[in-house]
């Protein structure tokens, strides 16, 4: 909402400074964005005589003159307007002045002849819509005084952003009486005399709501033998310090009401009204109708509109028909001052992308009791400057009579949700300022009823709300609330939170960078990485562009999607990790969907950083599967899990080859290098691997773990090595299932110590697997002999279950 | 190595002064602990020149017994202590060539660096604050009903105030949540009063420009109880934020509105900057935009609707609520100019934090 401090004044005698009241008011839940000066670029303009005007030698447009512009001297000027003429009072753009389209006055030489300055018209001061010529100024002023002084143009205007409560506050009137309130200084409305001749207007026009719940009251006036011209310049200024553009004296003074008053008007040209009858009615679905703007809509049966006898000719409170429009050819109207349900008008107005100032008012609320003073300021407004007879009386129907609510107000509760020791006299003085009737049945609890503009004043808390703003919500003071808990419902994290925390913490220790990516992908992105199936996935009915129009059903396109960004930065080592919830459909839930969390990690580039000291020959390599799995191992152990095992997930839609992980018999996620067409898409050079954890599984089976001590061991183990040897596709789980189903007592641990292929024909080759057994008895030490025998044993066990040989 | 022979012409007690002489020439020649060790063997070895002297003690006069024996030990002593003094020296010596050799400038062997982002660094810390306080932290769905989300918190379908959040919807009813408010209900539906909780997670917007992202971060707290004002609302309030921007830090409320809280306020606190003076240095601050407040969070009075949406009695309970902005709060903390950085994920931006 923009407030000319001008226009404030014809309310209110406001003495103060824009930036003090912008301050009050912003303190007073007005936030105040920015003070403009919306004529500050006629600060060059200046009154200028013109004391010849000439032919210009060389074009038949073109005039010369010579301005006077008092002490500074004469100007020559060249002027292509063909109204001016030696003795005009003129506007006079000096070099160096800006115009409103930006365009710089700079001294110039026109034809041969120097020009210093240019006489404007209106609408190149951005005064008005006049640009047929330039703009003569009528009366005595001195020359070379600024135009702004003289037409009295030193307004300034506050950007008010007025929360949705607050519709009375889309008024100058409305917030004119905040600010009469806040410095306590007096208020007055307009004096409107209005001459009234002729035919009753109730007689002349018939008014039928159809719908008293979208239409709780409706009235009209009608003027006849007016004529359409422009605006008096006062009213034209007013509404262009607001950034309203001036149409014509009917047009602009429904614009100025409704930016006085908060009142939507609507005119009709009577002319084209059948009847005449006015109804409220609804549409009927899928009836046509063309608004003001010329395009066509289409309505339903939600739609309210406004009839005449035979045809639509208005979308109520939204637009106006083009088949009832005011033109110049105008010369009786019936001016609309109605009010509608606020929901029923945001309804019609957001299906139709169709936001009007009126809709805006509408769907806020406005004042039913006061809109018959708007309707009698528009029509003396109107009559002033248009001229005509105004019909007597108003044509109306009120359905349903504003109620004003009766609102029981404690002031002592007041103060105890305020946290203040409040004055009641204060409480009452402040209600009443704001245009409340207060009434104190008795002394602890008050009837309140708010004026008709406050229709966001329903309940006991809204007048809390008042006290408070106005008292200052900024003078409450601190108090730490005491706890009223007892020491078993110790605040805690939920266990979700505390996990999530120790996941993160992991990933940090182990030099992961976490990343945090949008919830939201391109059906696109999912295409590519073969996820696109719409039954397993959550489309946004409303995304903002493709490119954020579902909801990720992994991780992995968002992790995606920040290696492709790193590596366009340059970025080519890699070591990611992220926690969130992804996506899934859900039909068994409220909200149709199922949030498990993941992690994901996403791994590419070296495998160390660089530099001296160089790491050994392997450790140089590009990172690698197994760095990736060594990682989701790690986690585990940290976690104090067990070891899952791993089974290769064949056609994996993102990895090849790809790796299942196995926890507890339980599918718990996966990992693997991301396919080549995949990782181009990335711009990855080199190889890149993904994993993705289901967190909820690890989260079970974490929270069911029991950590619990083990003796150590006392006396020493003893090792023996075997090397495997088999063809390749033997896995290596094979074997160590192989000795783990063995279920020899006294062996502890096995581990892999060598993996080797001859490679002169690694095809056909058989693979060897050196495994690295330790023996160990709890209870005493063990002899050679004994280990020798036990491991021999093993060794034949192995070659009966397996097709493999040891050498 | 050489060791000196005493003169056979000498008397004992001249024999045993020399060898102290003799050793004190070899020691100086023997420079590791090995020669060291061969000369200690060649003069204190079981056949060694002392021992050799020794056994001739026998040959001399009874009477001189005593008194050369006595000299015998201080010898002894003597030799000893010389070996070890040498022994320290030659330590000494090897240390000192070690330290001219070893260059501690020389780089150390690299580990990757594991950062967390912001987000997470600040979620932490403000859930930290909190949780210190007494609250406890709850969690909910990302995707909400328009019940939870807009209509138990006073915001009817169609109301202008849904106009302050716009909603990416899923279906007819269901939407990604625009604030994290939705747990207020769902929490108190769960449990009855007095609680206190936060919620962080994150909220979706439709919206994107330079200072809005379509997904960001929200914590939201709320606390019920009987007799809970405004008055705790603000010291609770400022406690967090001098506990998150330092115990100097300003707190002003501004009238504000929300539909789920009444009376509602905007907190502003004083910009870190410019210390709340509105300029730095002369120029106008870049931060606070000249205006010395930084608005950090919106808060307020738990609604009477919102207490009747879950079953509360507002006579009985009443209760505050707020909601901040957890990439502001980041913006502010670390001084990041671009909303958008938060979620390029670029490492060099994220590997600034930890
Ligand atoms: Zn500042």
């Amino acid at each position: 909402m923009l407030l000319s401090l001008n226009w404030l004044r014809a309310f209110t005698p406001y003495e103060g400074t824009a930036q003090q009241l912008a301050d009050r008011l912003t303190m007073l839940g007005l936030e105040v964005e920015e003070i403009n000066r919306p004529f500050a670029h006629l600060a060059n303009v200046v009154v200028g005589r013109v004391l010849d005007c000439d032919r210009h030698p060389q074009s038949d447009r073109l005039s010369l003159c010579r301005v006077d512009i008092g002490q500074v001297g004469t100007l020559p000027i060249v002027c292509g307007a063909p109204n001016v003429a030696k003795g005009q009072l003129v506007a006079v753009a000096k070099v160096g002045t800006v115009l409103p389209d930006g365009k710089e006055i700079a001294e110039t030489v026109i034809r041969g002849q120097t020009s210093r300055g240019m006489i404007c018209s209106e609408s190149e001061l951005g005064l008005g819509e006049d640009s047929d010529g330039i703009m003569v100024l009528k009366g005595h002023f001195n020359l070379g005084h600024s135009l702004a002084r003289v037409l009295d143009l030193n307004d300034e205007v506050l950007d008010i952003s007025v929360t949705p409560n607050r519709g009375d506050c889309l008024s100058v009137l409305g917030l004119a009486r905040e600010v009469a309130a806040e410095f306590r200084l007096p208020l007055t409305l307009p004096q409107t005399e209005l001459p009234e001749d002729g035919a009753y207007c109730d007689q002349a026009v018939a008014i039928v709501i159809d719908e008293p719940e979208l239409c709780p009251l409706y009235q009209a006036r009608i003027i006849r033998g007016i004529r359409i011209a422009p605006s008096p310049a006062w009213l034209q200024r007013r509404l262009l310090a607001v950034g309203q553009r001036p149409i014509n004296n009917v047009v602009d003074v429904t614009n100025y009401i409704l930016q006085e008053w908060g009142q939507p008007l609507h005119a009709f040209d009577l002319a084209k009204l059948v009847g005449p009858t006015i109804r409220v009615r609804r549409a009927e679905e899928g009836q046509r109708f063309t608004t003001l703007d010329n395009r066509e809509r289409s309505l339903l049966d939600s739609d309210l509109l406004i009839t005449d006898a035979e045809k639509a000719v208005a979308l109520a409170g939204v637009m106006g028909g083009a088949n009832s429009e005011v033109t110049e050819a105008t010369t009786d109207i019936l001016l609309e001052c109605a009010v509608f349900n606020p929901t029923s008008i945001r309804k019609t107005s957001r299906r139709l992308g169709l936001s009007s100032e009126s809709s805006y008012r509408f769907e806020r609320g406005v004042d039913q009791p006061g809109s018959a003073l708007a309707l009698e300021r528009a029509m003396a407004l109107i009559r002033e400057s248009a001229g005509g007879t105004v019909l007597r009386g108003v044509a109306r129907s009120e359905p349903r009579p504003w109620q004003a609510p009766r609102i029981a107000f404690r002031p002592q509760r007041a103060g105890k949700l305020l946290g203040l020791s409040l004055d009641e006299t204060f409480c009452r003085t402040t209600l009443q300022a704001l245009g409340c009737d207060v009434i104190e049945e008795d002394q602890s609890v008050w009837r309140v009823t708010p004026p008709g503009s406050r229709r966001d004043l329903e309940r006991e808390a809204d007048l809390i709300e008042e006290v408070g703003r106005c008292y200052g919500l900024d003078r409450i003071p601190s108090v730490l609330p005491r706890a009223a808990k007892s020491l078993d419902q110790l605040a805690s994290l939920a266990p979700k939170t505390e996990f999530r925390r120790r996941i993160k913490l992991w990933g940090q220790g182990l030099g992961l960078t976490e990343v945090v990516n949008y919830s939201f992908v391109s059906t696109q992105e999912l295409a590519l990485l073969g996820l696109a199936d719409a039954a397993k996935t959550i489309t946004l009915r409303n995304p903002l562009s493709e490119e954020q129009n579902v909801l990720r059903p992994m991780l992995a396109p968002g992790l995606l999607q920040s290696v492709r960004h790193n590596q366009t930065q340059g970025n080519t080592t890699l070591r990611l990790f992220e926690t969130a919830v992804v996506f899934q459909p859900d039909a068994g839930s409220e909200t149709g969907a199922r949030e498990p969390a993941r992690l994901g990690l996403a791994l590419t580039g070296q495998r160390h950083p660089e530099g001296w000291p160089h790491p050994t020959e392997s450790d140089a390599e590009p990172t690698n599967f197994f760095d990736l799995k060594g990682m989701v191992e790690h986690l585990l152990r940290h976690l104090r899990l067990p070891a899952a095992t791993f089974r290769t997930q064949p056609d994996h839609s993102i990895c090849l080859p790809c790796a299942e992980i196995i926890l507890n018999g339980e599918p718990c996620g996966w990992l693997g290098q991301v396919r080549a067409d995949i990782a181009e898409s990335c711009h990855v050079r080199r190889e890149l691997f993904l994993a993705e954890i289901d967190l909820d599984l690890l989260l079970r089976h974490w929270a069911e773990s029991v950590q619990s001590f083990t003796t150590l061991p006392t006396f020493p183990p003893v090792r023996r090595d075997m090397t495997v040897i088999s063809a390749q596709n033997l896995t290596y789980a094979a074997i160590q299932e192989a000795i783990q189903s063995s279920d020899m007592e006294l062996l502890q641990n096995i581990v892999l110590v060598d993996r080797f292929l001859p490679g002169t024909k690694p095809e056909t080759e058989e693979i060897r697997h050196t495994v690295r057994l330790t023996y160990r008895h709890p209870e005493r030490s063990l002899t050679n002999e004994e280990v020798d025998q036990l491991h021999q044993g093993l060794c034949n066990r192995l070659q009966e279950q397996l097709p493999i040989r040891f050498s | 190595m050489t060791v000196a022979h005493p003169a056979g012409s000498s008397t004992l007690a001249e024999q045993l002064d020399e060898l102290g002489q003799a050793l004190e020439q070899g020691l100086a020649s023997a420079h590791t602990a090995a020669e060291v060790e061969a000369i200690r063997v060649a003069y204190l070895g079981r056949k060694g020149l002392l021992a050799g002297l020794m056994s001739s003690l026998a040959k001399t006069p009874p009477e001189q017994r005593p008194a050369l024996g006595q000299k015998a030990n201080q010898v002894k002593a003597l030799l000893q202590e010389q070996m070890e003094t040498r022994l320290r020296e030659l330590e000494r010596r090897k240390e000192h060539e070690l330290l001219a050799r070893f260059d501690p400038s020389l780089p150390g062997r690299a580990q990757w660096l594991g950062s967390l982002h912001p987000v997470t660094l600040v979620t932490e810390d403000i859930c930290q604050a909190f949780v210190a306080l007494g609250f406890e932290v709850v969690e909910g769905p990302e995707l909400e009903t328009d019940f939870y989300n807009f209509e138990a918190l006073n915001l009817p379908p169609d109301h202008p105030a849904r106009d302050m959040q716009d909603t990416f919807y899923i279906g007819e009813s269901t939407l990604l949540r625009t604030h994290t408010s939705p747990l207020q209900v769902r929490t108190m539906e769960r449990k009855a009063p007095p609680l206190a909780a936060i919620a962080p997670g994150k909220v979706y917007r439709r919206d994107s420009d330079l200072t809005h992202t379509p997904m960001f971060h929200q914590i939201e707290g709320f606390l019920v109880d009987r007799d809970v004002s405004m008055a705790d609302l603000r010291g609770t309030l400022t406690a967090f934020v001098h506990k998150i921007f330092g115990p100097d830090t300003i707190v002003r409320f501004r009238p504000s509105f929300f539909p789920f809280t009444e009376p509602s306020a905007e907190v502003d606190i004083s910009c870190m900057l410019c210390g709340g003076r509105g300029t730095c240095a002369g120029k106008s601050c870049r931060v606070c935009k000249q205006t010395g407040w930084l608005e950090i969070l919106g808060c307020g009075m738990i609604d009477p609707a919102v207490f009747a949406a879950v079953g509360y009695d507002p006579e009985v309970y009443t209760g505050f609520a707020f909601g901040l902005g957890v990439e502001r709060v980041a913006m502010l903390k670390y001084g990041i100019g671009d909303l958008r950085m938060f979620f390029e994920n670029d490492i060099r931006f994220v590997s600034q934090f930890g």
